[in-house]
Order: structure tokens, then sequence, then C-alpha cells
């Protein structure tokens, strides 16, 4: 799995490009995690996820309540059906709200978002 | 702080490892590692064995070294495992002496029976590989689910109106109209539905990890494929059934049935397992290693003196519950659904044998079963027993409870069906039932709670095949029409099957509404059987055992079909939450400080139930009064139940000054008129008499207004 990391208009957005499971899941958390601060708007983007694990699902878990415990909000963007559905239905589909587009997202964050 | 215990000692090709701890059993994920327990009293040697997902051939097979071992349990930590992609198992050394009990077979690769997840089939229905020698695969699991502060509802036992359903059946058909067909996902999508019904409690037919593919075969008869359908098999106790899971195929099985937990509670709705630990998967001596045969076979079984299998459940083995090693595997197990999962309930199927020594003979204070009565983490958990085996052993009424175990009343099934065909000479034990069944439960702190009450179940006949089929037909499960019970105390109306006479369909709709009456006004707890509510059939079969197809899929088309009864369901289940004279405990029956009884019967005469005659007609009065029951006016219901093929008037019991019947429940009326809601009933012009259709019921309240 690779990891793209960039900065728009204040926000950073991750992009996950790959199978995010149990052998990257700990490579994204630490990456990932690297990049929150206090207040850090976060958006996940999911359009080249082509599979989240249940280890991934977990670090998802783990970075959105890094997020809020340092007042941060995040949103996912791009996510396939089959990965929303699998998030939905294993009780992990609101731990982010979610996004068709980034700009979308960018509105939302941009707005002031919502603490996760 | 970082541990001590972090550091690997031994290693072999590339694997890390150190001694492990002996508990807690099974694959524990601890700091850098996987900490793997297993007991065995007899074993030489235990091999640890290594696969990718999926493979034939394990990627590491570790030998315990003899120091890893403790007493009988065999312990190891194995470091920088990618966990999640990984399936183990074990090979046992040790003696093969089938006379002594002991079937040890080093070639065999054996499942955890601690193991919280199991690959192999984890898709439904997709055709196994008979060639790899590891069927069922011990998986490891995160157990961090994220509760969001939901836990279990600890509902009063007296207010559960109980709803059994497989989880496969209820959404598998197109007609469901889910997402995820015959999926705990979809049963979420069903959660609206089953709310607007208004049960509180599910009750799944089992999950724990089977093999829908044990004796699987093709039927003679219809062509089709028979499988283990039901899953009353178990090959992993702590494993939900990864076949039902939508995300089974990705290994989220777990999550998923949480999730449903978690969504059914939030909804208000608890949940009970039917839980199978009578027997196993593993069959009798030509059945397959699956795992506690292969561990060891001699704690784990109720064997004879020359070492054979004692067969009380009637599948060929017979879990040997009152050792003392397999009863704490059993607590163990219970604790961690109730703790784990949040599992308000269980069901135990065949649980006479839960009463057995280890001889098999039944005991009269098992340490099982009284180990699980006062558990603490099972504190709040329903227990509930099907209280017979087959090994012809039956306790309905006499199971041993210290006041906590309720049973399955089968004759709560047998007397009212027998009373609703019009037989005679039942009037007594209907009496007995709708109180609550006294004669069964009316000593040793038990009490009407005590009582599941249920006219259908998985098992047997649907409501409308109850009242559609004189006999079973049970060909196209391939056994000659042998399987599935003779006793069935049905009645087809007057033409066997489905029908086109609208006079036959009108009475075994009423029939039907009939029945739910009567479940739903007595004392103890109801249980209905899903689909029953919308007139669900499976076309006269008794024994759906192993139909994976449209006559165990509900089918959902009814439901606009029939939408009479399942208004008709709706209305009582909201009468019985209506009237707390109806949930009880106790058996009160008594004068009350309104100057009745609290329970009275009577006949067409009222206060004069003749028991010798009026064999097919009688009549019910509670009376709740307001101060015990905390309704704001004193409450009258009247049930008038004629059994009979011709109309009768019924003479009514006197009210108190200021109050009037009124008509809630007539059978006898069309769909539209059978039923007055709660606010709406209706008045009876004439208040001394009432005529009760033939083989009707009718339901009265009392009411202040004029």
């Amino acid at each position: 799995m690779k990891i793209n990391f960039e900065k728009r208009k204040g926000v950073d957005i991750v992009s996950l490009i790959g199978r995010f499971d149990g052998n990257t899941a700990s490579s994204v958390k630490d990456e990932t995690m690297e990049q929150l601060n206090e207040n850090t708007s976060l958006i996940i983007n999911m359009k080249d996820c082509e599979y989240v694990s249940s280890a991934g699902l977990r670090v998802l878990m783990i970075i959105a309540k890094t997020l809020k415990s340092r007042g941060g909000s995040g949103v996912l963007v791009e996510m396939s059906e089959e990965v929303g559905d699998v998030m939905e239905m294993t009780g992990f589909g609101n731990i982010f709200r979610s996004f068709k587009t980034i700009d979308e997202a960018l509105e939302f964050l941009q707005r002031g978002g919502e603490k996760c | 702080m970082l541990r001590v215990d972090v550091f690997p000692t031994h290693q072999q090709n590339g694997i890390k490892f150190r001694r492990g701890r002996a508990l807690p059993f099974g694959a524990t994920i601890v700091p850098e590692g996987v900490n793997f327990s297993i007991f065995s009293r007899y074993a030489a040697s235990y091999e640890l064995l290594l696969f990718k997902k999926k493979e034939k051939e394990p990627f590491a097979v570790i030998p315990f070294p003899e120091e890893f071992r403790i007493g009988n349990v065999f312990a190891m930590t194995v470091f920088d495992l990618d966990f999640e992609n990984v399936e183990y198992g074990y090979r046992v050394d040790g003696p093969n002496n089938p006379i002594e009990g002991h079937l040890y077979n080093k070639e065999k690769i054996l499942m955890d029976p601690y193991a919280k997840a199991a690959g192999g089939r984890e898709i439904w229905g997709i055709e196994p590989d008979r060639d790899n020698l590891f069927q069922h695969r011990s998986r490891i699991f995160f157990d961090d689910f994220e509760w969001e502060g939901e836990k279990p509802l600890e509902l009063e036992i007296k207010d559960l109106i109980i709803y059994e359903l497989h989880v496969r059946s209820y959404t598998k058909d197109r007609t469901s109209k889910v997402k995820y067909p015959g999926t705990y996902a979809a049963i979420i999508e069903k959660i609206p539905y089953l709310k607007e019904l208004g049960i509180n409690c599910i009750e799944l037919l089992p999950v724990f990890e089977f093999d829908e593919f044990e004796n699987s075969r093709i039927s003679k008869e219809t062509g089709k494929k028979l499988m283990n359908y039901w899953g009353y098999s178990t090959v992993g106790f702590f494993a939900p059934k990864a076949g039902y899971a939508a995300t089974g195929k990705f290994g989220m099985e777990v999550d998923e049935l949480k999730n449903l937990v978690k969504e059914l509670h939030k909804n208000g709705i608890e949940i009970i397992l039917d839980v199978v630990f009578n027997h196993t998967a593993e069959g009798n001596e030509n059945g397959p290693y699956i795992s506690f045969k292969g561990h060891d076979n001699k704690t784990y079984y109720l064997l004879t003196p020359e070492g054979d299998y004692y067969n009380f459940s009637g599948c060929g083995n017979t879990l040997n519950c009152n050792n003392p090693i397999v009863r704490n595997m059993i607590l163990d197990c219970l604790r961690y659904w109730a703790s784990e999962y949040h599992i308000d309930g269980f069901r135990f199927d065949l649980a006479s044998i839960l009463s057995r020594d280890q001889n098999g003979v039944p005991m009269a204070n098992p340490p099982l079963l009284e180990t699980l009565a006062f558990d603490p983490i099972l504190g709040k958990c329903k227990l509930i027993a099907e209280a017979w085996d087959a090994g012809g052993l039956y306790q309905v009424g006499s199971f041993p409870s210290w006041g906590r175990w309720a049973e399955w009343n089968g004759k709560f099934r047998d007397d009212i069906r027998k009373f609703l065909k019009g037989d005679k000479q039942v009037v007594r034990e209907v009496i007995e039932r709708i109180q609550g069944s006294p004669d069964l439960y009316g000593w040793e702190d038990r009490g009407t709670t005590a009582s599941i009450n249920f006219i259908t179940c998985h098992d047997g006949f649907t409501m409308m095949d109850l009242v559609s089929y004189n006999e079973k037909h049970n060909i196209a499960n391939g056994e000659g029409n042998r399987d599935g019970g003779d006793d069935n105390e049905s009645w087809n109306c007057g033409w066997e099957g489905s029908t086109d006479n609208p006079e036959i369909n009108f009475l075994r709709n009423k029939q039907i509404k009939n029945a739910i009456t009567l479940l739903l006004v007595s004392r103890g707890i109801p249980m209905i059987l899903s689909g029953d509510e919308f007139g669900n059939t499976q076309f006269g079969n008794n024994n759906a055992y192993c139909q994976d197809n449209e006559i165990s899929w509900l089918n959902w088309d009814l439901l606009k079909e029939n939408n009479d009864l399942f208004s008709y369901f709706k209305n009582m289940i909201a009468f019985r939450k209506a009237h707390p004279v109806l949930r009880v405990t106790r058996f009160d029956t008594c004068h009350t400080d309104t100057g009745y009884p609290e329970i009275s019967w009577h006949g067409t005469k009222a206060w004069n139930l003749n028991y010798d005659f009026l064999t097919h007609r009688m009549a019910v009065m509670f009376c709740g009064s307001a101060d015990k029951y905390g309704t704001e006016d004193d409450e009258f219901i009247y049930m008038a139940m004629n059994s009979h093929w011709e109309m009768h008037e019924f003479e009514l019991p006197i009210l108190p000054k200021g109050k009037f019947w009124h008509v809630a429940v007539n059978t006898d009326m069309p769909g539209g008129e059978d039923f007055w809601s709660q606010g709406e009933e209706k008045k009876l012009k004439d208040q001394n008499k009432i005529l009760v259709g033939s083989r009707s019921v009718i339901v009265l309240i009392s009411k202040n207004k004029d």
C-alpha cells in the first residue's frame, strides 16, 4: 500500500492506495498520526483503496479517537460502495462522516466541520 | 513500560517464540505476539501449525518444547505474527486405544476448542475442498469492538415477547428485499419491522460455527442438495458462524454479529442465542476429527465402559458436560458471549443432557447447571432449557432451576394445540397453561416466568401449516417421510394443503388468530416463530433441518397477502404490553382489593365452569387491581374460548358498578373487524351475555365509559 500526503487550503489529505490490511495498518497509523496536531482537519481519501481489513478499520477508529482527543475533525471521501457497506455492517460506519468528493469535504471542513 | 516477557527465547526458521501463559485458553493477543494455550490431559506432545489464510500447507510447525507444558496445558507465545492473515491448528500425539477412550492421531490437524473465529466455511454454501486436511481453521480476532456505551438491556423476563428466527431463513428469499440476504447485517434492516410488530427479543437458531456440509447429500426425491441447515451441530463454541456474515469473506463476522447486537439493543430488542452444548459435529467413531476428539476424546465425550460414544443427543456423541474441564469450557464460553457480545440470554438445546453425570445418569443437582445459575457474569442473562434429551429424559416442570432456569414448555404447545382443534378433556390442562402452568412451576421459587410458552417453533409445523396439514410432508428430506414428529396435534380445517376454498381459508386464519390470542393472553413468556405473523408456510414439512431453499426461507410476499394476520399479531402484542396483569412472575389468582379474584374461570354460565361437561367452552377473567399493578383503574379482561364447531352464548360476569364490557377481539369477524385497538374498544350492547362463534375467541375489557 502507498500513502500520499498533501495539504490543500489548510486541510491535510491522506490518500490510501492499495489494500489497507494487517500488513499496512501499522504504517498507515504511524505515518498518519505524525500529521495530527491540535485541531487538525483531515481528509482520508479512499478513492484508490480497494480493500479495508479488520485491522484497517481499527486504524481508522484510532485516528478518529486521536483527532477527537486533540480537538480536530476528519472525514472520508470517495469510498467504494463495498468498503462503505463493510464499515456499516461491522459497526464502523459512524466513525467518520463520508463525502463523495474532496471538494465537498473541503467545503464542509472549512465551514468548521464537526468534531469526530 | 516495556514488559520483560516481550523478548523471544526460541527461534525456528525465523519464527520467534517463548514459553506462554497457561491462561486464558485459546489464542490471545499479547504485547508483540499471540499467546497459544491448549489443554489435553492425556497428550504426549503438541505441535502448533501456522497457516497463511486458506493455504493447505502450514508455513510453520512448532513443536511445544517440554518446558512449555504446565500441568496438562501447553502454552507458547509466538512473536511478530500478522495474526489477521493467519490460521492455526494443532497436531497432537498420544495414546490411540479406543477401549480406553483415547483416539489420538498425530496426522490430524485440529481446531482450537477455544477458537474465537473459524475459517473454512466463511462463505455459506461454497463446496469445501475435501482433500484439505485442515477443514475448520482456528483464527485470531481483535476483541476491541467499540460498543459506544451500549450494554445488555436487562429487560425483565416477565415482559419479554420472544421471536425465534433462523439467520439465513429470515432474509434469504428475494422477497425480503434486503441488501445482503441471509446475514446478520440483514437482520438490522428488519429492525423497523420488528419494532412495528412489537416483539422485544429475538432468539437466533444456532450461530456457533457449524458445517453446513455435514452429511450433505442430494435428495433423491427433489434432486436438491440437503444440508446441515439449522446448525444444531457445533464445530466451535466460541466462534460465530462466519457464513452468516456478509463480511465473513473478509473475516469480519465477529464485528458484524456484535454490530447486530448493538443495533438491536439501541432499538430496545434483546437477543438470545440457541446454544448446542449437548454434542459436537464430530459424530460417532466414524465421524471426522475436527477438534475435541483429537485433543482429548476421553475428557470431552461421554463414553461407555467399552469406550464407545453414548448417544443421548441422537447425533452420534454426547458432550461430557459435567466433567470439570468441560464444565469450565462451557462456562468460559457463555461468559465470553455474555461479556464480549453482550448476549442477553441463552436457550440450551437438549438441556437435559447437561444434567447427566459422567456415566450418563441424571443428577438431582447437576454442578454445571448450578454453576450457570449462580455465575456472576451470567447474573442477568436469561437461561432457558429445552428440558428433554434424545435419551428419553423429559424434565419439563422438573428441570433443576435454583429459581433461575426457565423452560421451553412443550406441554403448553401440546395442550393448546389439542384444545384449538377441538379435542375433549383438555380443559383442566388449558386452565393450567393460561395461568402460567402452576402445575409445573408452582414450587421451588419458580414462577410463571419459568414457562416459555409457545405453540410453534422451528421444530415442527409453522402456524399456517398447523392449520393446513393433518400429516407431515417431509418427502423432500429424503428419508421416506420417516423423519420429523408425528404427534403434531394439527388439523387441516378440511383440506390437506393450500386451497382456494374461502371458507377453509377463513377458518385457518381464524384458528391462527385463536392460537396467538391464547398465547399472548396466557401468563408465562410467549415465544412466536418468525413468519407466523404473515402465515409463512413450509408446505407441510415439519422438520426442515436440511432445506436451504424456499421450504425454509420466509416468503415476505405473504406479508402483503396476509396483512390482516400481521395486524392481528401486532394488536395482540400491544394488548399484552398494555395489561400488566398478564405479565406477572407469581401465580397470583386469589381475591384482590376489588372484591374479585385475580383469575376466575367461567363457562357458558358465569362463575360456573363445568370441568366434566364443558369440554369445548370456557372463559377466563383476569382482574388487575390498580393498586397492585399501578394502572389508572382496576382492569378486567375476559376471554371466552369456544373450540366447538357451533356457536354458543356465554353469560358474562357482572362488573363493578360504573364499568362496562368492551370488545377488544373477536376472531370470528373478518380481517379489519377482528380487533379494536387500544382505546377504540367497542362497548357491548348487551352487557349480560355474548355470542361466541364456532371455533372462536372473544376478548373483552372493562372500561368506565358508558
